[in-house]
């Protein structure tokens, strides 16, 4: 473990009382003394640039949605010839229907799948009108031997959503999202303090523009399975935060009358262990998830290996700073 | 420690709860160690099969639209269980104004024949077909000539093959029209006079016996008639009687004899699955509502054990490391911790089998992300009684304070993820529900193994306990 006993903040040195606890200023928590604080320019310049590229990447690219929220029908066709690639089967699929030639088509893989090489068609059918339509059971038959002949395999999956259920989906998950952060900010303002609530709320929605930007950057499709992994992100967030946030507390109650921003770095240090651990173990988990699952799960696996690395660097970075800013007192 | 004894006993019952839900019989014939998670009913995204959901359009004003998706489930069960659907789900639900029914078939590989089935309105009458065409006679200006002057019109047979001219009322009698009848018997019967061939025999309710017996009168051809030719024949062709369901043509035929007591027979050389669908479609009933589909999916089996496989990997792997990092970084704490993720583990499989749960494919990744935050709890409070040990305290009393000071951080921690949780199942539909409950029910089994199994079990091992002196404790 690190151990740094003369830095910045150590100048105030101890007044030697002796509390169960570590105490602020002498460098005597778990081991760890980094200025988180005193480096927070820095990391705040690194999360605006983060943030900036996150929003011009939504903004110009967008994002690459599910069919839950476009609507349509996806096709899912397991072939077992290893190089085919997806303009391969773009050129194959084409002449099957109009709709075909701007079908979206993504190859979805994991590691240890062998040569077992998975395609996801979107196509979007029109009815007269030009509205979304869906098919009838008697074409989704045709559809299905049609494609299997051209491209070569076999159909594992058939999707389709109507546009009527492709708009509930996105008014349901408005309200998923808006609700989840109203009730976090309710619940932090209750738990704590109305700036530690500003904090954590900053700090999530921070996490939400960063974890959606890589969407839209890495091109991961944004399904329900993402959708869930943001929530859950916002879950984590504030947790890990919370924990962050408890120790301030606690540190100012004891030590009252210290400055705060030996508080608040004391209170990043003590719990940075912790903070280390659960963060890493969680990756591990999430990361597996991204490695080895296919289909939605790739995302939940995408947007929580991010959501934890973003999650937890802005619980040290960003929250804790901004209750600096606006906390007089503790 | 009377305390301990308690937890002690707590979390052995519900241990022992845990394992009994998941050994009692009555789950999948499995073999070995699967036979542990036999019990989990899986999703159809990970069984595979055919998931429908229709929007009911229920007429804006009705009074109580709740009972016409009552009566909609009770119609859609019958039709699919007479076709042999019997496995078959169906749900309905509610969400804002609107109502939706699900239908769910595990192990169909084909979502063709459902969707028959449930799609059709089920409007059932009976007409007089005078005309029939083998092309769509809609748009050739003479038969739409020929339909406007005998005020028939044309419907395609279910195939779209043959089109045929059919008048709703017989014979142009105004009170001879029968529409949505109630058929209170329709069943496939093997053929006395052919050869293994199907016809449907069917029984009319009581309420539309004499309206049938008149229309089979008027109808009424009969057989030597139908083997003369001539132009008796081409009177005759102009006789049939036609079924028709949702606007399409089910049956043409001629009616050989009049039919008294509202028991008929339908023969037209079927083959024993056509003559089982005809007779579903006689059975079924109308629809008291239209059905719109909204979503439906198909997943077949063998792409559900491929996922399964998936995650089973993805979450072996992840539990060896969680389990790896957490004993080389806190030695027999880190031990009690690996214990723990084993202990809630159990729990979250128990609970999903007792109580008859859905694990979907999100929800495998829920207890994925769980185990990855399950030892969160262990964590602060270990960090926690090595900072009480660091500062002087014995390894009990360390232990005592670090439980009791961390009860309301990992309370506030787990609380908003399970906010979150809560949100997600409120507002997801579908699969990503299964998410949420077992991300809840994951959560709370944490919470129950750091709080009172990790107690009993650090308190037994506290001798062994080593706490190193670093972070500057000596001065």
């Amino acid at each position: 473990m690190k151990e740094t006993k003369n830095n910045a903040i150590n100048k105030q040195g101890s007044k030697g009382t002796s509390s169960a606890i570590a105490q602020p200023g002498s460098g005597f928590s778990s081991g760890w003394n980094f200025d988180f604080v005193g480096k927070r320019k820095y990391f705040l310049t690194l999360s605006a640039i983060l943030i900036v590229i996150s929003l011009i990447s939504m903004f110009t690219k967008g994002f690459n949605f599910g069919l839950e929220f476009i609507g349509g029908s996806e096709i899912v066709i397991e072939t077992n010839s290893s190089n085919l690639k997806v303009a391969d089967v773009r050129a194959k699929i084409s002449d099957i229907a109009p709709e075909f030639k701007n079908a979206r088509i993504l190859q979805v893989q994991a590691v240890g799948q062998g040569d077992k090489n998975t395609f996801s068609i979107v196509v979007s059918p029109k009815d007269e009108k030009g509205a979304l339509r869906i098919y009838t059971a008697d074409e989704k038959v045709e559809l299905i031997k049609k494609v299997e002949s051209a491209v070569g395999g076999s159909v594992v999956t058939f999707n389709e959503v109507s546009g009527d259920a492709a708009n509930e989906m996105k008014s349901l998950t408005w309200k998923a999202v808006v609700f989840t952060l109203l009730a976090m900010l309710v619940y932090i303002a209750i738990r704590f303090k109305f700036v530690f609530g500003v904090g954590a709320v900053l700090a999530l929605i921070h996490d939400v523009i960063i974890t959606a930007g890589m969407f839209s950057l890495f091109g991961i499709e944004m399904n329900v399975s993402a959708i869930a992994a943001l929530l859950t992100l916002v879950g984590y967030s504030v947790n890990d935060t919370i924990v962050v946030f408890d120790r301030i507390r606690e540190f100012g109650r004891r030590f009252k009358g210290k400055d705060i921003t030996v508080i608040v770095n004391d209170s990043i240090n003590s719990t940075l262990t912790r903070t280390i651990n659960t963060s890493l173990t969680t990756f591990f988990t999430v990361l597996m998830l991204l490695l080895f699952a296919t289909g939605s799960i790739k995302s939940f696996g995408f947007g929580m290996s991010i959501g934890v690395v973003i999650g937890t660097y802005s619980s040290m970075f960003i929250a804790s700073p901004v209750v600096i800013r606006w906390a007089k007192s503790i | 420690m009377r305390s301990d004894r308690v937890r002690l006993i707590l979390s052995l019952a519900l241990l022992v709860a845990a394992i009994v839900a998941m050994l009692l019989p009555g789950g999948r014939p499995a073999q070995g160690l699967a036979k542990l998670f036999s019990r989990v009913k899986l999703g159809l995204d990970l069984s595979g099969g055919v998931r429908l959901e229709y929007k009911v359009e229920i007429e804006q004003g009705t009074e109580n639209s709740v009972s016409v998706v009552d009566d909609v489930w009770t119609v859609l069960r019958n039709r699919l269980d007479s076709a042999g659907y019997t496995e078959a789900v169906i749900r309905k639900s509610f969400r804002e104004n609107n109502s939706f029914i699900t239908i769910e078939i595990p192990d169909a590989t084909d979502t063709t024949q459902a969707e028959k089935l449930v799609g059709s309105t089920g409007l059932l009458w009976f007409g007089q077909a005078i005309d029939e065409r083998s092309y769509d006679p809609t748009t050739n200006p003479d038969d739409v000539n020929l339909a406007v002057r005998e005020s028939a019109q044309w419907y395609p047979d279910k195939d779209g093959q043959n089109w045929y001219l059919v008048k709703k009322e017989i014979n142009n009698r105004k009170d001879l029209v029968l529409s949505g009848p109630r058929i209170s018997q329709a069943m496939p019967v093997l053929d006395q006079q052919g050869v293994a061939n199907y016809v449907v025999s069917f029984t009319l309710d009581r309420a539309f016996v004499d309206i049938f017996k008149n229309i089979t009168k008027e109808l009424y051809v009969p057989e030597q008639v139908l083997n003369s030719g001539t132009t008796q024949y081409q009177t005759a062709m102009k006789k049939r009687l036609a079924i028709v369901l949702d606007d399409k043509v089910q049956f043409v035929g001629f009616v050989v004899s009049p039919i008294e007591d509202g028991k008929g027979q339908i023969r037209g050389n079927f083959s024993f699955n056509e003559a089982k669908e005809l007779a579903a479609i006689l059975r079924s009933g109308a629809l008291p509502a239209r059905l719109v589909k909204n979503s439906a999916s198909l997943v077949s089996p063998l792409l559900g054990q491929d996922v399964i496989m998936q995650c089973l990997y993805a979450g072996i792997v992840g539990t060896a490391l969680v389990m790896i990092y957490m004993f080389l970084f806190y030695g027999v704490m880190g031990l009690v911790a690996d214990i723990g993720i084993l202990y809630a583990l159990t729990v979250i499989f128990g609970f999903l089998s007792g109580t008859g749960s859905i694990l979907t494919l999100p929800g495998i990744a829920g207890i994925i992300f769980t185990i990855g935050t399950l030892v969160d709890g262990n964590v602060i409070i270990y960090e926690r009684i090595k900072e009480e040990m660091r500062a002087g305290k014995t390894t009990k009393t360390a232990i005592e304070l670090a439980f009791s000071r961390s009860f309301w951080t990992l309370f506030d921690a787990n609380l908003t993820t399970i906010i979150a949780a809560l949100s997600l199942y409120y507002f997801g539909t579908g699969t990503i529900k299964g998410f949420a409950i077992t991300t809840i029910v994951g959560i709370l089994a944490a919470m129950f193994m750091n709080l009172v199994f990790s107690k009993v079990l650090l308190d037994g091992l506290s001798g062994a306990i080593r706490v190193r002196k670093t972070g500057g404790a000596e001065k």
